[in-house]
């Protein structure tokens, strides 16, 4: 276990080494968040609601769906797919080390510093803007809040490491990401609650992985599910979470057997 | 040089780029996918809100459309003519950029159009039609509104250009590119949206200051009727202020570069 925490901490040490680029990163993340932010503050202007969100609400969504993004979808395991098709795999296989647990370790350390960057940029936006924001105080809405991101940080860790397995097949990883990354920015729910879209699409995406990584823990937080409702979708998560980790599986076996460590 | 073998230049340059994009077909099919998914998403993401707010800051629908279209052509046409420029920081580690240097073409020429990327002629195209399908559904357009239109289009071209000489000289300076170009990228994207739903002062930084607005958000204002020849003049100003002032500062940035990397 000591090895895997030294792992995390030699990541968040590797940010601090390239701290222009990450800070610069987080300037951009920022950018990007008062796009959407000023954008929703302007629809939701005067008391104008959109099927039951108002200016608190969908503000809270938004800022909320920042620090989500921090816990669930900063990741290094984007990777992976390199290392195969470079060969550094090899390295890996021939230590004492679970070539899994490893790239789980460093999105731990990556993850922890982009949540402290978060909260700071969160703070600031909330000190200096002074948006309407809802706080939930429920604790048992917060701990389910918890536990959803939780496992959202699961569905999303064994996503990113099945496309990177794509690279024990073909030397094309960024190509299949690049769409991954499109879809998820707009399924996830970083721009807009899912539930505002039209009935029939929202009813398709409950069945699908991305609904699970910032809406619905966010939806949860603000309290706006029923318990039917938190529990079917921590149980469509739970089922993500299995059948996700038994298909990397799968594949990770498959993949080893074709893999012929060209590169190096 | 003449303008011809400059076009002549850029067209073989293009067609080797283009040909190495293409040598994985199955890479650019999904690069091009991609995009187009992405175009379309955010055109369904503006239809949505519109549906159910009827109106963003005052414009309609159609309004919000040609705010997004202009700014994916101003954002595609960059994309597609300077795409040389986020290979640039590449070219100075690896010495390549010394090589630059060396050849009978001018440099500054051959770095930021040195290859086209024909992944975005499709939604190139995309963008083109909509904004066309636009202008048939805004009432108060005129045929001179939509000379204006295009060039403020080819004022805003100005401005990218200039942020991109700008990038290459940063580059020169430090090595650092790809930190500076993404940063552009994201404060670009903030004209998606008319630049009215920002707060001031954030507004007028980045309608003139960082002339985003100039850059993505008049052009289509023009088309709707809603600038001012005071504005549309101070637009101009401001791009070939940018371009002199880039291009001084890629000469000082030219002066300094010590060759580090050869």
């Amino acid at each position: 276990m000591r090895k895997y925490f030294l792992i995390a901490k030699n990541t968040w040490d590797e940010t601090l080494t390239y701290r222009v680029s990450f800070i610069m990163w987080r300037v951009r993340n920022t950018i990007q968040l008062l796009t959407i932010y000023f954008l929703w503050l302007v629809v939701l202007s005067g008391n104008k609601t959109i099927l039951g969100y108002d200016q608190p609400a969908m503000l809270t969504y938004i800022l909320g769906t920042s620090l989500l993004d921090a816990i669930v979808l900063s990741s290094r395991s984007y990777a992976v797919g390199e290392e195969i098709n470079s060969g550094n795999l090899m390295n890996f296989l021939l230590r004492p080390i679970n070539y899994f647990k490893y790239w789980l370790a460093k999105d731990v350390g990556d993850k922890a510093m982009n949540v402290v960057f978060s909260l700071i940029e969160i703070s600031l936006i909330f000190i200096i803007l002074k948006p309407p924001l809802f706080f939930q105080t429920n604790l048992f809405y917060i701990f389910l809040f918890i536990f959803s991101a939780f496992l959202a940080f699961f569905i999303y860790f064994f996503i990113n490491f099945l496309l990177g397995l794509v690279g024990f097949w073909s030397p094309e990883i960024w190509a299949p990401r690049f769409i991954f990354i499109t879809i998820l920015g707009f399924f996830s729910g970083s721009l807009f609650p899912l539930d505002i879209l039209p009935k029939a699409i929202f009813s398709i995406l409950k069945f699908l992985p991305f609904t699970y990584l910032l809406y619905f823990p966010l939806k949860i937080y603000l309290g706006q599910l029923a318990f039917s409702e938190v529990l079917q979708g921590l149980i469509i998560s739970s089922l993500w979470v299995f059948g996700m980790y038994y298909l990397v599986k799968i594949v990770w076996k498959k993949g080893l057997k074709t893999y012929a460590a060209y590169g190096k | 040089m003449n303008l011809s073998k400059y076009l002549k230049l850029w067209w073989k340059m293009t067609t080797m780029v283009s040909q190495n994009a293409f040598a994985s077909r199955f890479g650019a099919i999904l690069f091009i996918i991609g995009k187009l998914i992405r175009f379309s998403f955010f055109m369904f993401f503006l239809l949505v809100i519109t549906s159910r707010t009827q109106a963003i800051v005052g414009y309609t629908i159609w309004e919000v459309i040609l705010f997004y279209i202009t700014f994916n052509l101003v954002d595609s046409l960059a994309q597609f003519f300077l795409r040389e420029v986020y290979r640039f920081r590449s070219y100075v580690i690896r010495g390549d950029f010394d090589y630059f240097l060396t050849k009978p073409m001018p440099v500054l020429f051959r770095l930021l159009f040195g290859g086209s990327d024909a992944l975005d002629i499709p939604i190139l195209l995309l963008s083109i039609i909509f904004i066309f399908i636009s202008f048939t559904h805004l009432s108060s357009i005129t045929f001179l509104s939509i000379l204006i239109y295009f060039a403020l289009l080819i004022n805003g071209l100005i401005i990218a250009l200039s942020f991109h000489i700008f990038v290459l000289s940063i580059g020169i300076l430090t090595s650092e590119v790809d930190n500076t170009l993404w940063l552009y990228r994201d404060l670009t994207q903030m004209g998606r949206f008319p630049v009215d739903i920002y707060q001031n002062p954030l507004r007028s930084i980045i309608t003139f200051v960082i002339p985003v607005g100039i850059m993505v958000t008049f052009p289509a204002k023009a088309a709707i009727g809603l600038l001012s020849p005071n504005l549309i003049l101070i637009s101009i100003f401001v791009s070939i202020t940018l371009l002199y002032l880039n291009l001084k500062f890629w000469n000082f940035s030219l002066k300094r570069y010590s060759s580090a990397s050869s």
